[in-house]
């Protein structure tokens, strides 16, 4: 759309013409219907607690919008493939390669890792027992970055201006001689304020898990999900630093006239590095913590106790150590010369052991057990064959030579979305079917569920499938069109029917709750899987500061063999200090302080990001002054003397 | 429900011809013979792990039989453990030497005679450009001699592309400020699509070449033209 | 709950958790200090032996490495609840921190002044993003101090001495990543 303002030529995408009309016309609905339904003290409640359940719940809620933004994203790109020399609505040039980025960023950033982050945030602290995260006001502080760094990226496409650089933001095209606009600025500053968010979060589950486990639950006891998470914050605190300096790196190029990755001096691939030794484990932290989940889910639902635990656990740090060690796989075709090559392939194929040694304890565990078929054992059944067809296409890829072949074509695209969305989604669905009675006290419909389980693993498999030979026959990834002479339109044409079949699966989800939670159905109780770990042994929903009376655990599944022996859990006398809960705002004021911040950057306004820098600072005062542990301390100092 | 079984056989069908496993030279059948390799491997794997899935699931669903016993603990089984670990090792290893040399054999990009016939390639948004020892530019399309080994000089002057001719092998980054070869030896006449393969701005889709593989006679006659 | 141990058992907590913290941070100057190899010397522009000048560095390094010894002043007084000793150890610090600041504010003018800018070559690029990272950390724990001055008088004594010896992990730590600079970014090219 064009028009004259003020003898000004203004021309608006449509596109973006329609996402301001609908946030106009949805807003006020929504703002009307929290008022009229009287939601907003809910609101405030969830919005200035520090508990982990709550904050558990935030994360996978807003986890699911973005999952709902990226997913239409997903869509209309599948619609501009839909057939050959196509051009639907505004989705060609610029316009595609936009969305392509804001769908692939925002799956991985702002979808996959919050929807984990979410599920350890409700589970984790129950599973070992704690009362709540070691540090609960880091807890909210981590949330509100994560959010914040969200709707920055999110803001960018309603100002006609969405990361258009791939999600991999390869310079030199990320940098300011080849993408001048506010763009990819946008992607540095959502990316930079909430991975700070996931490192916060990681430091706080490790500190968790190390610190906090009830009396008797040795490390070789636990289950695996706190296992996976534990493993997994320990690459989050070694990959997302680097993503961090690679960002303010990029961040010079683009600001300040540094060349560390243009011009005669800078090393493009260089970039390349720094992104793949955070981009690869990014990976495995997207899949552990799903590992760990269905870990558990199999274990439960075949009634039987985890086959090969020890192994398990190895091979879960095993992934995670050599995850650190086969990045440039993604760069063969660099031209890192045969030695490189083959030294990166070598270490990839070496992960398929350990995973391998994964899903066969897996099969292993079903084995003589008594395989009950409610919706988290469907995700976790249809991940194993989904995502063994995703790990062989990954030992295939991790074969140099023929990789040359498979780079950037839609045979890579197949793979990784097999592969995430395989684990991390499936797991995170499994997660959140399995939790949901703690995080409600209500389970979700097994009908609707297994609904929404066939309909979009039949659609996925639909999708993706065809893409591997699409990318045999030639079609390079992030491409808008392609030729009939391609030899591609029938599997495009079936990926775009799998795509709408799991956007219509997706339809379920918000049905299943509508209806789980319209009528006034009675509370489920603790234990409404017959669990065996240590969760299910506290009310549901799962109350502040559930373990008043801390168990004593004396081996693996504890609950389990207590139930079975018709007894109890012994409890603790002396059990360490729980964290301290506070009600507080704080969190939005950082919140606020970084927005302003970096849309002073990304607009290069000066004053702006004085005025945030200062905000910013001002917060760190707010909160040396408000600690919520002063009046506790006072009181042990009183009782003391 | 027809549309479906017609969708099927056209799928089957145009899998007879992928572009990638359609090899014409001895780079690219090289790859296709990893790939053949990898994918026979691999289906081994994924038939094993079906088996064993479909029987688990199948044979010990619940039912009305099974639904309150409780299945007996079972902390592990070493020799499996063992089985699982070290076969898969094994395969793997047989899938690695090959990569290895195959990838040693791609990466040799040395002429090796004075016979060879040298290309500038420069890749920029959003064309391509080929470059002739003779002076002779070409944007849309790369001619080439059929049986004779052609080393190409792959240079960019912006951002990073990839030079990519399925048919005639594995794709090649063209990075600015640094020059990448790659050595290829076409082998049967005929034109092939060549594509950039490396996202690098609004108009990666169209820079696109044709890769045109003539005999000897008709390669000189073109190139004095 | 038995209160007595609360403080320790949540202190420990802190303690680990911000140990993590800087090993976070670790990896971050890491990742600089590679940025600084990979890029220094660079094949045009300056060369660092041209650009570093011994006697600012030399004074920047002596009062912040004092800096470290003086806050031990501090740690001394915390353990035995001597507030003088505090306060001593914290101003001396502050006052070093502070000259060390002077010294960086000083050399990065300088170098400005004779055309070495972040966009003169790859090596001063990733010069002033790394040393300036550094001086940014050093500032904040600048900002620090008068905060924890602050807090003496407002907090109970155990949140203060806690709140205490979290600065001090981070300021000896800022002396650390010091030390890896003097040694990866200077002396190469002072020697």
């Amino acid at each position: 759309m064009q028009f004259y303002l003020f003898g000004d030529l203004i021309v608006l995408p449509t596109d973006v013409i329609a996402a301001w009309v609908s946030v106009i016309i949805g807003a006020p609905l929504v703002l009307y219907w929290f008022t009229k339904k009287r939601y907003w003290p809910v609101v405030w409640d969830f919005a200035t607690s520090t508990n982990h359940r709550k904050i558990g719940m935030l994360y996978i809620i807003f986890a699911l919008l973005f999952f709902f933004r990226a997913g239409i994203d997903a869509l209309f790109i599948r619609m501009q493939l839909v057939t050959a020399e196509n051009e639907f609505w505004v989705f060609q040039g610029d316009k595609y390669n936009e969305i392509f980025t804001t769908h692939g960023t925002m799956m991985i950033f702002f979808v996959a890792m919050p929807l984990l982050i979410g599920l350890m945030n409700v589970a984790v602290p129950l599973q070992i027992g704690a009362n709540d995260l070691a540090f609960p006001f880091l807890n909210a502080i981590g949330f509100y970055l994560f959010l914040t760094g969200g709707m920055i990226f999110f803001a960018a496409f309603f100002f006609n201006a969405a990361p258009n650089a791939g999600w991999t933001a390869y310079a030199p095209l990320s940098t300011y001689e080849f993408t001048s606009g506010p763009n990819n600025n946008y992607y540095i500053f959502g990316l930079q304020v909430s991975g700070l968010g996931t490192i916060f979060a990681a430091i706080n589950m490790i500190v968790t898990i190390l610190r906090l486990r009830a009396p008797g639950l040795k490390l070789t006891r636990m289950p695996l999900f706190p296992w996976a998470s534990l493993i997994t914050s320990f690459l989050i605190l070694v990959a997302f630093p680097v993503l961090a300096i690679a960002l303010l790196l990029l961040q010079f190029d683009r600001f300040y006239g540094a060349t560390f990755f243009i011009g005669e001096m800078g090393h493009p691939v260089y970039w390349q590095h720094l992104f793949w030794i955070f981009g690869h484990p990014e990976v495995y932290i997207l899949a552990l913590p799903a590992f760990g989940i269905f870990s558990d889910i199999i274990s439960n639902f075949s009634r039987k106790n985890v086959f090969g635990y020890t192994s398990m656990v190895i091979a879960l740090a095993l992934i995670g150590l050599l995850g650190f060690m086969v990045w440039a796989h993604h760069m063969f075709t660099v031209g890192l010369g045969p030695f490189a090559n083959t030294f990166f392939a070598i270490t990839t194929m070496m992960i398929a052991v350990p995973t391998g040694i994964k899903v066969f304890n897996w099969l292993f565990t079903m084995r003589r057990g008594v395989i009950r078929l409610q919706t988290p054992m469907l995700f976790a059944l249809g991940f194993i064959p989904t995502f063994v067809m995703g790990g062989v296409t990954g030992v295939m890829l991790a074969s140099a030579a023929a990789d040359m072949q498979y780079h950037d074509t839609y045979f890579v695209v197949a793979h990784f979305h097999y592969v995430i969305i395989g684990s991390t989604v499936l797991g995170a669905f499994a997660g959140l079917y399995y939790w949901y009675p703690k995080m409600t006290g209500k389970v979700l419909d097994d009908k609707l569920g297994k609904w929404h389980f066939w309909l979009f693993l039949i659609g996925f498999h639909l999708t993706f499938f065809p893409q591997h030979l699409a990318g045999l026959n030639g079609m390079p990834r992030r491409v808008y069109d392609y030729t009939w002479e391609d030899g591609v339109f029938v599997y495009n044409f079936i990926s775009t029917i799998g795509a709408f079949l799991m956007g219509a699966s997706m339809l379920f989800v918000l049905w299943n709750i509508y209806k789980t939670h319209r009528t006034k159905e009675e509370n489920v109780g603790p234990d409404p899987w017959d669990g065996r770990t240590l969760e299910w042994s506290v009310p549901s929903p799962v109350p502040e500061h559930p373990f008043e009376k801390m168990p004593v655990i004396d081996r693996r599944d504890a609950l389990w063999w207590a139930k079975q022996e018709g007894r109890s859990l012994p409890v603790a006398d002396h059990p360490r200090a729980s964290p301290i809960a506070v009600r507080t705002v704080q969190p939005l004021v950082l919140s606020a302080a970084l927005t302003i911040l970096s849309f002073g950057f990304i607009y290069g306004w000066v004053w702006m990001q004085i005025l945030g820098g200062a905000a910013s600072l001002g917060f760190f005062l707010l909160r040396a002054f408000n600690d919520e542990r002063t009046e506790a301390y006072r009181k042990e100092e009183q009782d003391d003397e | 429900m027809k549309k479906l079984a017609m969708m099927a056989v056209l799928l089957v069908l145009s899998g007879c011809n992928l572009r990638v496993l359609d090899p014409k030279s001895q780079t690219a059948s090289d790859q296709a013979f990893l790939i053949y390799l990898s994918f026979g491997i691999m289906m081994f794997v994924v038939l094993v792990v079906t088996v064993l899935f479909i029987g688990f699931t199948w044979k010990y669903r619940e039912t009305e039989k099974n639904r309150y016993d409780t299945p007996k603990h079972e902390e592990g089984n070493r020799t499996l453990e063992i089985i699982w670990t070290v076969l898969p090792i094994i395969l793997l290893i047989g899938l690695a030497i090959p990569t290895v040399m195959i990838t040693y054999d791609v990466s040799d990009i040395g002429a090796t005679s004075d016979e060879t016939l040298h290309v500038n390639v420069t890749g920029e948004q959003f064309r391509w450009t080929f470059e002739y020892e003779n002076g002779k530019q070409t944007h849309k399309n790369l001619v080439l001699p059929v049986d004779q080994e052609v080393v190409l000089h792959l240079t960019s002057n912006d951002v990073i592309h990839s030079f990519w001719v399925p048919k005639l092998g594995g794709k090649i980054d063209v990075l600015p400020g640094e020059e990448n070869q790659m050595k290829i030896t076409p082998n049967e006449e005929g034109t092939y699509q060549g594509k950039c393969a490396e996202y690098c701005g609004t108009l990666h889709t169209d820079m696109r070449f044709d890769t045109e593989v003539v005999d000897q006679e008709e390669f000189q006659q073109w190139l004095e033209e | 709950m038995n209160s007595k141990t609360m403080s320790k058992d949540l202190f420990g907590d802190k303690r680990m958790g911000f140990f993590i913290y800087l090993f976070v941070e670790a990896v971050m100057f890491a990742t600089l200090f590679a940025t600084y190899l990979i890029y220094t010397p660079a094949p045009q522009g300056p060369h660092p032996s041209e650009v570093f000048e011994v006697k600012t560095v030399v004074l920047a390094s002596i009062f912040l490495l004092l800096s470290s010894g003086t806050l031990m002043i501090a740690e001394k007084g915390l353990d035995r609840r001597n507030i003088k000793m505090i306060l001593t150890g914290l101003l001396i610090t502050f006052t070093f921190g502070a000259i060390f600041m002077y010294f960086e504010v000083h050399e990065f003018y300088t170098f400005v002044t004779e055309g070495h800018t972040i966009s003169t070559n790859n090596f001063l690029s990733s010069f002033y993003v790394l040393v300036g990272l550094h001086a940014s950390h050093v500032l904040f724990g600048l900002f620090w101090m008068i905060v924890l001055l602050i807090q003496r008088k407002l907090l109970p004594y155990n949140l203060f001495k806690e709140k205490h010896k979290i600065f001090n992990y981070y300021w000896h730590f800022v002396d650390i990543i010091w030390v890896g600079i003097l040694i990866i970014v200077y002396i190469p090219y002072l020697i």
